[in-house]
């Protein structure tokens, strides 16, 4: 276990070195959410005047959207950066080391996290600014940071898993297409009882849609346990479903 | 060859953008890949902003719709051609990469025919795109208050627009020579659009970003589009929709013919 550790700090480490040496890898996945919360709190300003609408600021509703956002493309820009590994051979020279093969995954995963948790302070620190206030205190924060950190694992699993399968960018464009579809195909401009036609039924079941509640529960009101439920239990089972597509994606690398 | 049959200066000029045209368009058609995107994406967002908005049409400030599709029109004819004519300038900067660009302009060819002809793929996209939206949101409950006169002015005024963006990024691909600059500077057309009534009207915003959708040319061209969806045919409408992109297409074209003197001068 140790030595997975290890193996898996050493590549987390290496992967947030590059953030510092190849900014510009990495401050697009930082800049979009915060253009993201800029321009939706001030677009959409007046959506909080629709009868129903659960918070009087539109940055209280927009923020969260925009750290999930920001999260789960940290997650992918773990995945890029393993393609490029792939591409110019350094992947195939961490493979033929003694590494142990969850490092693989885990060392990604922790790197992700850390890109994650950029996201969720500077996108936070620009909402607030905007006006966005916390409802419940420091809770609303760590179901906030709960659910950024999740869907950073989803997406990490799920561009790892690609990464793998495909070798080369054409897994980027899939990687970004699918979880930016899976992520507007929720609540993430209006809340379910505003909403109306096609994309409520859509909404209704799509889990990332519970991972927005969570991300939210503390700036609509009280953090309560029937807004958080739901949102932990889908970053569990899309956690654990898309980290098992990377293990098997590596496996296949092997091959 | 007689002195009566040889072509004018206008006639030669005229067969020399027409033939760029042929090629320009030609090239769209071969790259679907290029611009489909700037298909789906404004339907797919026009979709999902009629259902997550479909209640705000009764919020102070917003114009008076039948329904946010009515609305919403607007923003995918100017988000798609946003999108869209991204593509001629990129088409354009790889002309410059490959070299091709430099044997046009070595040859006896017109300048102003060059840049025009390589603009009319994304001019014909550009109109080809309004006309599309409002066919596939039509079957939806679109209703276009201004009747078939005031579609043919929006595809006029997709035309306008997509020439005016395009003669933008022309500048820039002639400037750079390079495909990936032009394509770099997309997000600053996407940031354009967002501080824009583009999405959502002028009048329920506030403070800067009111500040900047007020000043921004996209808030006026996409009210131009809008008026004619959501209110009956009126010559302010037409006014706004064909003549604040045809100011800026004299600008922006103006502007790519200086780069491309600049960059002769250069050379």
């Amino acid at each position: 276990m140790s030595a997975t550790l290890s193996s898996a700090g050493g590549i987390a480490v290496r992967s947030v070195r590059n953030l510092l040496r190849l900014p510009s890898v990495f401050l697009p996945a930082l800049l979009m959410p915060t253009f993201q919360v800029v321009s939706f709190t001030g677009t959409y300003r007046g959506v909080t005047e629709i009868p129903g609408f659960p918070t009087d600021h539109a940055a209280n509703w927009y923020l969260p959207l925009a750290v999930v956002m920001g999260c789960s493309f940290a997650g992918l820009g773990i995945g890029f950066t393993t393609i490029r590994d792939i591409e110019s051979g350094f992947y195939d020279r961490l493979r033929m080391s003694p590494a142990p093969r969850r490092s693989l995954l885990m060392g990604p995963l922790l790197a992700a996290w850390v890109r994650a948790v950029f996201a969720i302070v500077l996108v936070t620190i620009v909402g607030t600014l905007l006006g966005a206030r916390l409802t419940d205190g420091v809770l609303g924060l760590l179901t906030l940071a709960a659910a950024g950190i999740g869907i950073a694992t989803v997406g990490t699993g799920w561009a790892l898993g690609l990464a793998y399968r495909f070798r080369d960018m054409r897994a980027a464009a899939i990687m970004q297409l699918t979880l930016f579809f899976g992520l507007f195909l929720t609540d993430a401009n209006s809340p379910l009882n505003v909403m109306t036609g096609w994309l409520h039924g859509v909404a209704r079941i799509n889990p990332l849609t519970n991972i927005l509640r969570l991300a939210r529960t503390g700036f609509l009101g009280e953090v309560t346990w029937s807004d958080s439920w739901g949102g932990l239990v889908a970053i569990g089972v899309l956690g654990v479903l898309a980290m098992w597509f990377a293990r098997t994606g590596l496996n296949k690398l092997d091959d | 060859m007689t002195a009566a049959a040889l072509p004018t200066r206008r006639q030669s000029f005229l067969a020399q953008t027409l033939a760029m045209s042929k090629r320009a368009i030609i090239a769209v058609i071969r790259q679907p890949a290029m611009v489909i995107p700037s298909l789906l994406f404004p339907l797919f967002f026009v979709a999902l902003g009629t259902s997550s908005f479909s209640k705000a049409i009764v919020i102070p400030g917003f114009p008076k719709v039948d329904s946010f599709l009515d609305f919403a029109l607007a923003g995918s004819i100017v988000q798609g051609i946003l999108f869209g004519s991204t593509v001629s300038a990129t088409a354009l900067a790889t002309d410059i990469e490959n070299g091709f660009f430099d044997r046009l302009l070595a040859s006896p060819t017109s300048r102003v025919s060059i840049l025009i002809g390589r603009l009319a793929g994304g001019m014909a996209y550009g109109g080809l795109q309004t006309l599309l939206f409002i066919l596939v949101l039509l079957p939806f409950g679109l209703t276009v208050q201004s009747g078939v006169v005031g579609v043919l002015v929006m595809i006029l005024g997709g035309i306008l627009v997509a020439l005016a963006v395009g003669g933008l990024m022309a500048a820039m691909a002639i400037k750079t020579g390079s495909s990936e600059a032009v394509q770099g500077a997309f997000p600053l057309l996407f940031i354009l659009l967002f501080f824009s009534s583009t999405f959502f009207p002028r009048e329920t915003m506030k403070g800067y970003h009111a500040a900047i959708a007020d000043v921004n040319p996209l808030s006026f061209i996409s009210e131009g589009f809008r008026s004619l969806t959501i209110e009956s045919l009126s010559a302010s409408a037409v006014a706004q929709t064909l003549l604040i992109p045809l100011g800026l297409t004299v600008l922006t074209v103006s502007l790519s013919l200086r780069t491309l003197r600049g960059r002769l001068d250069a050379s």
